[in-house]
């Protein structure tokens, strides 16, 4: 999967937790989930739970805390599909 | 410092499933997870223990200038005076919470305060106890010019944001910054802040 995929996939995933569409539309690396997106820091869990599920992942506590932003997610998740594949 | 955060819990309640699997294990620490597993009503102690975590979560970010997502790195390890609260139908809560550090080593401890009705829970976390006088919480709407309307109402304080987004509460007549703290959920916005207290402390 590429960037752009990466970010599409980021994006249906964020989708119903973010009230803001417009923000969505215009989605990118540097978007901030909270910040940008304003989606709530509790619904922030479901995103990771269904970034896990969507990529068949494991998101440990230490990768956790720095998806704030799509950038990061996209190097966690790179990060992880790479170790499933050494497996 | 202080920090606080508020649940609408309408709003949680159709947007948040607390039950699916895996996600109380992402946020809470087994100890929390029993005890929000053995409550008489779940779904409160768990966005009672959500909202100590947030509100000190906005002290670990003031300090250090980085907002991360660590909700695990937050130790509630007893809620003495929810049982109190239950019995006595008390509103208001006290309660303490730890941070730990990436090495277990470093450790903050967090007084709560926390208020409980039916329509929302809200805490405030402060490093001191002490620091809980002259403290004041004004809600407001929240609309996007909340801002103005504190303004208006508090004539001594004028409320902006620092170019990251967090609030500033300058006292008009001395120019100094004080303590403030701004939660949003839903319904409720919750501003806290403090006669006494400066944002350095």
């Amino acid at each position: 999967m590429n960037r752009e995929e990466l970010i599409a996939a980021i994006k249906e995933i964020a989708s119903p937790y973010t009230g803001d569409k417009t923000a969505l539309d215009q989605i990118n690396e540097e978007t901030n989930f909270i910040t940008d997106l304003k989606i709530n820091s509790a619904n922030l869990v479901d995103i990771i739970l269904d970034l896990e599920e969507k990529f068949g992942i494991e998101i440990d506590n230490d990768s956790m805390s720095k998806m704030l932003n799509v950038k990061s997610t996209i190097e966690i998740i790179e990060a992880k599909l790479a170790e499933n594949d050494r497996k | 410092m202080i920090g606080n955060d508020v649940v609408d819990l309408r709003k949680a309640g159709l947007e948040s499933n607390w039950k699916r699997k895996g996600y109380l294990a992402k946020i809470c620490t087994p100890e929390e997870q029993q005890m929000i597993l053995e409550a008489s009503n779940p779904t409160v102690v768990l966005w009672l223990i959500w909202t100590m975590k947030e509100a000190a979560c906005k002290i670990i970010q003031r300090k250090t200038g980085i907002r991360n997502y660590v909700p695990l790195h937050f130790h509630c390890e007893d809620l003495p005076c929810y049982n109190e609260h239950l019995k006595q139908g008390s509103p208001m809560l006290t309660g303490k919470l730890s941070y730990f550090g990436d090495d277990s080593l470093f450790r903050e401890d967090f007084h709560i305060k926390s208020e409980i009705n039916a329509s929302l829970i809200h805490s405030i976390a402060v490093s001191n106890i002490s620091h809980f006088e002259e403290l004041h919480l004004q809600y407001l709407r929240p609309a996007i010019n909340y801002r103005e309307e504190f303004n208006n109402l508090s004539k001594l304080y004028l409320l902006a944001s620092t170019p990251s987004g967090l609030p500033e509460l300058v006292h008009q007549i001395t120019g100094q910054k004080h303590a403030v703290s701004v939660s949003h959920h839903g319904d409720y916005l919750a501003i806290v802040y403090s006669d006494s207290l400066l944002l350095t402390d």
